[in-house]
């Protein structure tokens, strides 16, 4: 069982076999459906069209599992909603990423690449930890998806060589990304 | 009449309708992810797309958020 064995569908309601993506380095991602956590969408957008022409593709599966809470709210007080628009790459219908409902590929990219922490140097890491404790304890134990923006790097033959968690911002895996892009392993 | 736009699943844009309600405002919400003229009506105002909840009551002056203060001063409430 590899990534390229699952099909999903776009927002678009049409089917998609991640097998069309072979030879590509995606950047897998769940994504926060309108009203979380939105600022990491500019930045992966700007991964995108950095990299698109260079063979990465980045595919966003919006879920509502995490919209209650919103963290980034506590200083920000935004309170209003951006819909996904305004981002180029593609978005899949929106399903949940943990638990036992979660989709397939979900269950399948976290049992690939598991939990290693939240980067400490990121302001948000308090914030997000403080939120789940108050709010989702349980989600703080184990290996499932701990909130919107968790980012699973994939490499040109569907190997699940990375994952990085809400608190690492998308401009700081552009590193990542050039490795798998231009250097052979 | 006041418009308010909005889409499914926005928690402020509920709290801004039933704040509304609280004050006995009459107004009608616009789902912009569903209607397409709204949609376009609500970018022509505030210049941004997808932003909600949008609030006017003059298709000139708006309330980007739930922000009871400003809905007050818009609505001379």
């Amino acid at each position: 069982m590899g990534v390229y064995d699952f099909t999903v569908k776009t927002n678009k309601g049409v089917e998609k076999s991640l097998a069309d993506y072979k030879g590509k380095v995606l950047l897998i991602v769940n994504t926060a459906s309108k009203c979380g956590f939105t600022p990491q969408f500019e930045g992966l957008q700007k991964l995108y069209t950095e990299y698109k022409d260079k063979g990465l593709e980045i595919l966003g599966f919006p879920c509502n599992q995490f919209a209650a809470q919103d963290p980034g709210s506590a200083d920000e007080i935004q309170s209003f909603c951006k819909l996904n628009y305004g981002v180029t790459f593609q978005i899949f219908e929106k399903g949940d990423v943990r638990g036992e409902t979660a989709q397939p590929l979900f269950k399948y990219l976290t049992a690939q690449k598991k939990f290693e922490g939240f980067n400490k140097e990121n302001p948000m890491t308090a914030i997000l930890v403080d939120a789940l404790q108050k709010n989702f304890p349980e989600y703080l134990e184990g290996d499932g998806i701990k909130w919107n923006f968790t980012k699973f790097l994939i490499d040109r033959n569907g190997e699940v060589v990375a994952r990085f968690e809400p608190t690492t911002d998308p401009a700081d895996i552009a590193p990542a990304i050039e490795k798998l892009l231009f250097y052979k392993a | 009449m006041v418009k308010v736009y909005t889409v499914e699943g926005c928690p402020y844009c509920e709290k801004v309708k039933k704040y509304l309600k609280s004050k006995d405002v009459e107004f009608v919400a616009y789902d912009i992810e569903k209607d397409a003229a709204a949609r376009a009506d609500c970018i022509k105002l505030t210049g941004i797309d997808g932003a909600v909840p949008v609030t006017t009551i003059d298709n000139e002056n708006y309330v980007l958020d739930f922000d009871k203060k400003k809905l007050d001063e818009l609505l001379c409430l």
